[in-house]
C-alpha cells in the first residue's frame, strides 16, 4: 500500500488541517492521517439526543481582519462558514463581591470598570494602552520573524514591549492597580492560556486581549466542527487524500532522514515531509527511530511540563439563555479573589472554586433546539490528578467533580439543574482519548513564560531532516496560534 | 535550545534563560505511552472467552464472559453495551448488547440475547456458541445509564423482551451497591415464559423495597392473572403510578419506541425526562414514510469506496452492511445511528439517511453520513 507524496500530515487538527490544505493548495500532493473518524482534534463536536454539543471553542480569537481571518481568506475557507459575532468579552463573577461585564471593545472596557469601580479610568486606559502595544506587537511580529533586520529595529523602539514582554500579568496589574476586584476582571483570560495571574506571561495576556477587543470574539454556526470540516473540504476540493482511523505508529527515516510513515496496521506511505499535528513528546520519542532524534531535543522536552487539560461539562438544557440568567456567552466565576485557591484546584478533585460556563445560545450557533440552551463549564485541571484514580472509582469521581462545577455555574443560573435535558462529562483522560496527547494537555506544554517561542527557537525547526512539528506543542495553544502558525509555516515549506 | 535573536532585547531575559537550564538539568522525560494509558479503561479490544451459556428461557441465553488474558475486565456504568465483533459465514460484521451482570462484577460480563428471526447474529450465538469459546468485542460503550447530575434517584424503567438486559445490570448495582435508589421495572414480555430473569426480579423486588417489578403480558393465556397488553399510558399509570419527572428508561425492539414516547407523552411527561436506548433503525428503507416514493428500494446501485474497489448492492441494505457483505469494515459499534463511529463521507451520488442517525449539523454541509443508518439511492462514491 505505498504511495508516493510530496508530504504526509499526521493529524487532523486545527494545525495538521491548516498545514494540509496549505501545501496541497501550493501543489504539493499531500496525505493526511488521522487516527479518529472525523477531522479537528479538539476542534469537533458531538450529539446527545436533541442537542450537539460544542467541544473547544470557547471564543474564535483573530477573525474581523485579524491574522485568522486572513488565513481562512487564503484557504478560501471564509465562504464555506457562517461567522457569529459576540457582543460582549465575557461577564466576570466573584459571587457577593463582583458581577461585572465587559464588551468587547476597547474603550468599553474602560467604561465599564469605572461604572462598577468609580475612580480607575485613566489607570484602566493606561493598562489598555500597554495591553494594545504588547499585543499588537505579539500578534505581527509571528507573521515577518524571517525578518530579523527589521523585526530587531522595530523592537528597539518599543521600549514598553521590551520592559513589560516578559513579566508576570500579576506584577504588571500590581503596577497599575490598587483593586484586587480590578486585576481578577482584566485577567480573566488567564484560562484561555492556563497559567493564573502570577505565572501568566504579561505578554500572553496583552495577546489574548487584543486578539478579542481589536478583532472581535466569534462563534461559528455548526460549531468548531464545521472550520475543521471546512478546512478539510478545501483541502480535498484542491486534490488531496485524507485517510481516517489511521493511526501513525511510526515516522521512517533513512540515514536519519524521513522517507514516511508506517500505520499501526502496518500500511505504509512515502514522503520526504512528514508535518506531525501529534504531540511533540510522542512525535519525538514514540514515532522516531531514537537514533535519529538529537539529544538537545530530547534535554529541551525533559525541561518542559505537560500543560493543562481540563474537566469539562457539557449541557442540554430545556430553557432559554434569558430564562437560565445567561446574559453573556462567556463567563468567569470564582468562589474568591485568592489566586492560591484556584491555582491548588488545578492539582485537586475536590470542589472547584473556577469555571468558565460558556453559553453558545447567547448567539445562537445552532446546536440547541428551539427554545432549549447549550452550555459547556470548562475547569482548568492538569491530567495527572485524575491518574491517582482506580479505574473503578473514575465515574463517581468525574460526576462529584462536575457536581461542583454546577454548584457554582447556579450563582448566576439558579434553577439550572432542574432543566438539564442531557449532561456529559469530560476529564482530562477523555481528553487524552480524543487528542491522543500525554496528560490530555490542550494547549501543549505549560505555558509560563519559559514556554515562549522566544526561547524556544528550535520548536519549528526541522531537528529530524524533514520533519516538521505544527501544533499546540510547538506554537501557543488555541484556534487563532494553531492555524495561523501551521499556514505560514507551511507556506515557507513550499518555498524548499 | 537556542533563544530567538529577539529575546535578548527583554528585559529579565537572563532570569528566564536561567530558569530553562535549570529545568533541563532537573527535568525528567514525560510518559509517552497514551495508547497504555487509554487502554484500562478503553481498550480498542476485548479478548473474550465464554465461560457458561445459561438458558433464560426458549429463546434467550446469557453468555457469560471472561477475559482471555485472566485479567478484571474494564469497568462500566450499569446500562452501558459492549459491540461484539464476529465473523459469520465469511462476512466480519458486529453486534450491541447490554452488559446484563452488575458492574460490581468485574470479573465477567453477561450478555443476554434474544433470537431475533432471520437475525444473522444472534442465532449465530444461540445455536453455535458453547463454553471455552472465543469472542472478541470492543469496550463498554454508551450513554444510557443513571447520570447522578440530572436523573434523580427515583427511576422507572420500562423494558420490552431483551431490553430487559440493562435494567437488570441497574437492579443488580442498587442491590450490590446498596444505593439509595429507587427503580420500579415495568416489563413488557410475549407471553409468561418468555420473561427474562423473572426468577431473580421477583426474588430481588421481595426483599429490596426500593425495586419494583411488574410484568406486563401482552399475549396472555389462561393462567396469567396479571396486567395484560402493551406498556401504555394507561398501564404504566395504574403500575408505576404518575411519573411526576422521575427519569424513564425505555429499552427494548425499536418498532416499541414510537408507541412508547407517544405514551409517555399522553401522560404528559416532559421529553427531557426519558432516555430510549438506541436499538437498531426501526424500520426498513422502502418503509421510511421519507423514502423517495419513485425509488424502488429493491432494486441495485453500484457503491465505490474511494481507491478501494466497487460493488453491487440492494438499495434497502444498509450502507454499512453492504460494505461489510463486501470486505470493508467501518468501526460500528452502535449500528443505530447515535455513535458515529461508523460515518463516511459520500463522495458522490445521494444516500437516504433514516432519522435515527444523529448526524452533526456540518455533517449534512459537507456530505457525511452514519452508514448503518444510510442507504444508496443512486450509485454512490463513499470514503471513510
Ligand atoms: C475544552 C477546551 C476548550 C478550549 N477553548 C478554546 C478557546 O476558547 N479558544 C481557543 O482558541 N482555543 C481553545 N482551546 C484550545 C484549542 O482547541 C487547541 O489548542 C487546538 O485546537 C489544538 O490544535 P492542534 O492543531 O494542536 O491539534 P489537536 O486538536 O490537539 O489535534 C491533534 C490531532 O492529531 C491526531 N493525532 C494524534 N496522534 C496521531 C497519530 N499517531 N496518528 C494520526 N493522528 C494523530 C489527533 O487525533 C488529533 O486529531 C480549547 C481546548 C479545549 C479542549
Ligand atoms: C445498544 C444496544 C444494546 C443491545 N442490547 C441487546 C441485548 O442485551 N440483548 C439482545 O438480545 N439484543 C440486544 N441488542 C440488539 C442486538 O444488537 C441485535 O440487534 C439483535 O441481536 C439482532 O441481531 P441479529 O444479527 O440476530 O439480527 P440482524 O441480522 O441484525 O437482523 C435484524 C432483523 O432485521 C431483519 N433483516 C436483516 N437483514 C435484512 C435485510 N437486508 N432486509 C430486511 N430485513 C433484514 C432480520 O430478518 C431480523 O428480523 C442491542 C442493540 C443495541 C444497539
Ligand atoms: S455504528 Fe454507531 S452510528 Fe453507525
Amino acid at each position: 500500500m505505498s504511495d508516493d507524496y510530496d508530504a504526509i500530515v499526521i493529524g487532523a487538527g486545527n494545525a495538521g488541517l491548516s498545514s494540509a490544505a496549505t501545501l496541497q493548495r501550493g501543489g504539493r500532493r499531500t496525505l493526511l492521517l488521522e487516527r479518529h473518524n472525523i477531522p479537528g482534534g479538539a476542534a469537533t463536536s458531538f450529539v446527545r439526543g436533541r442537542f450537539e454539543f460544542e467541544v473547544s471553542l470557547h471564543q474564535l480569537g483573530g477573525m474581523g481582519n485579524g491574522p485568522l481571518r486572513q488565513v481562512l481568506d487564503q484557504l478560501d475557507v471564509t465562504r464555506r462558514l457562517k461567522f457569529v459575532e459576540e457582543r460582549d468579552l465575557y461577564r466576570t463573577v466573584v459571587p457577593g463581591v463582583l458581577d461585572i461585564t465587559l464588551p468587547a471593545e476597547w474603550q468599553g472596557v474602560a467604561d465599564a470598570i469605572e461604572d462598577s469601580f468609580p475612580g480607575n479610568r485613566a489607570r484602566v486606559e493606561s493598562f489598555l494602552e500597554l495591553c494594545h502595544e504588547v499585543g499588537n506587537w505579539q500578534l505581527a511580529v509571528r507573521a515577518s520573524l524571517h525578518q530579523p533586520q527589521e523585526q530587531a529595529a522595530w523592537l528597539r523602539g518599543l521600549p514598553r514591549v521590551r520592559r513589560n514582554g516578559l513579566r508576570p500579568a500579576k506584577e504588571v496589574l500590581d503596577e497599575y492597580f490598587d483593586d484586587d476586584r480590578i486585576k481578577h476582571v482584566l485577567a480573566s483570560y488567564w484560562s484561555y492560556n492556563g497559567q493564573p495571574p502570577s505565572t501568566l506571561p504579561f505578554m500572553d495576556l496583552a495577546r489574548i486581549l487584543t486578539l478579542y477587543l481589536e478583532y472581535k470574539p466569534y462563534h461559528l454556526h455548526g460549531g468548531s466542527q464545521a472550520m475543521s470540516s471546512a478546512m478539510l473540504d478545501s483541502f480535498l476540493e484542491a486534490g488531496g487524500d485524507v485517510r481516517f482511523n489511521s493511526n501513525v505508529a511510526e515516522i521512517r527515516t533513512r540515514q536519519g532522514t524521513v522517507v514516511g510513515v508506517r500505520l499501526d496496521n502496518g500500511d505504509e506511505y512515502d514522503a520526504r515531509m512528514v508535518v506531525s499535528n501529534a504531540s511533540a513528546v510522542t512525535t519525538y520519542t514514540r514515532m522516531l527511530d531514537p537514533t535519529v532524534v538529537p539529544d538537545s531535543v530530547l534535554r529541551d522536552l525533559r525541561s518542559r511540563r505537560l500543560g493543562i487539560s481540563g474537566t469539562i461539562t457539557y449541557l442540554g438544557l430545556d430553557a432559554t439563555a434569558r430564562e437560565l440568567g445567561f446574559t453573556a456567552g462567556t463567563n468567569m466565576i470564582t468562589s474568591e479573589l485568592a489566586e492560591n485557591t484556584v491555582r491548588d484546584s488545578m492539582f485537586s478533585l475536590g470542589p472547584t472554586p473556577y469555571v468558565v460556563a460558556s453559553c453558545y445560545d447567547v448567539n445562537p450557533i445552532g446546536f440547541a433546539p428551539p427554545r432549549a440552551s447549550h452550555v459547556a463549564i470548562f475547569s482548568v485541571q492538569y491530567g495527572r490528578v485524575w491518574d491517582t484514580l482506580a479505574p473503578e472509582d473514575y465515574a463517581r469521581a468525574k460526576y462529584a467533580y462536575a457536581q461542583s462545577q454546577l454548584d457554582l455555574v447556579e450563582v448566576i443560573s439558579p434553577g439550572l439543574r432542574d432543566v438539564i435535558e442531557e449532561a456529559e462529562v469530560a476529564t482530562p483522560h477523555t481528553l487524552r482519548r480524543y487528542l491522543g496527547h500525554p496528560g490530555g494537555a490542550i494547549y501543549g506544554f505549560d505555558q509560563d513564560i519559559t514556554d515562549s517561542w522566544l526561547f524556544r527557537d528550535a520548536d519549528l525547526k526541522p531537528n529530524v531532516p524533514g520533519l516538521f512539528l505544527l501544533s499546540a506543542w510547538t506554537t501557543a495553544g488555541g484556534y487563532n496560534p494553531t492555524i495561523v502558525t501551521a499556514a505560514r509555516f507551511s507556506q515557507r515549506l513550499l518555498q524548499l | 535550545m537556542p533563544a530567538h535573536p529577539l529575546a535578548r532585547f527583554f528585559d529579565h531575559v537572563d532570569d528566564v534563560t536561567a530558569e530553562i537550564a535549570r529545568r533541563e538539568a532537573g527535568g525528567v522525560a514525560h510518559p509517552a505511552a497514551v495508547d497504555d494509558e487509554i487502554a484500562v479503561c478503553h481498550p480498542k479490544q476485548l479478548d473474550l472467552v465464554v465461560d457458561e451459556v445459561i438458558t433464560e428461557t426458549a429463546t434467550t441465553k446469557t453468555f457469560r464472559l471472561r477475559r482471555a488474558t485472566g485479567e478484571l475486565l474494564p469497568p462500566f456504568q450499569a446500562g452501558q453495551y459492549i459491540s461484539l465483533r464476529l465473523q459469520i459465514d465469511g462476512v466480519r460484521t458486529s453486534r450491541a448488547f447490554s452488559v446484563s451482570s452488575s458492574p460490581t462484577e468485574r470479573r465477567h460480563y453477561d450478555l443476554t440475547v434474544r433470537r431475533v428471526p432471520g437475525g444473522c447474529v444472534s442465532n449465530h450465538l444461540l445455536d453455535t456458541i458453547t463454553p471455552g469459546d472465543r469472542l472478541v468485542s470492543s469496550g463498554p460503550i454508551g450513554t444510557f445509564h443513571h447520570n447522578p447530575l440530572f436523573h434523580g434517584e427515583d427511576l422507572v424503567f420500562l423494558a420490552g423482551g431483551s431490553g430487559v438486559a440493562p435494567a437488570m445490570s441497574m437492579i443488580r448495582e442498587v442491590v450490590n451497591r446498596g444505593l439509595p435508589r429507587t427503580l420500579h421495572l415495568v416489563y413488557g414480555s410475549r407471553r409468561a415464559d418468555d420473561i427474562i430473569f423473572r426468577a431473580e426480579l421477583d426474588q430481588i423486588a421481595r426483599g429490596n423495597p426500593e425495586i419494583i417489578v411488574d410484568h406486563v403480558i401482552s399475549e396472555p393465556d389462561a393462567d396469567w392473572s396479571g396486567p395484560t397488553g402493551f406498556l401504555s399510558a394507561a398501564v404504566v399509570e395504574r403500575l408505576a403510578g404518575p411519573l411526576r419527572g422521575r427519569m424513564t428508561y425505555v429499552c427494548g425492539p425499536p418498532a416499541m419506541y414510537a408507541y412508547q414516547l407517544r405514551q409517555l407523552d399522553r401522560m404528559g411527561h416532559p421529553r427531557r425526562r426519558v432516555r430510549l436506548e438506541a436499538n437498531g433503525i426501526a424500520l426498513p428503507a422502502g418503509e421510511d414514510r421519507d423514502w423517495p416514493a419513485e425509488v424502488d428500494p429493491t432494486a441495485e446501485v453500484t457503491v465505490a469506496v474511494r481507491g478501494r474497489g466497487a460493488f453491487r448492492t440492494p438499495r434497502n441494505r444498509p450502507l454499512l452492511d453492504a460494505l461489510e457483505d463486501n470486505g470493508f469494515q467501518p468501526e460500528a459499534p452502535c449500528r443505530s445511528g447515535e455513535c458515529s463511529m461508523c460515518r463516511v463521507r459520500v463522495v458522490r451520488g445521494s444516500v437516504f439517511t433514516a432519522a435515527e442517525a444523529r448526524l452533526r449539523m456540518s455533517d449534512r454541509d459537507f456530505g457525511f453520513t452514519h452508514s448503518c443508518a444510510a442507504y444508496p439511492v443512486t450509485d454512490v462514491e463513499v470514503d471513510f
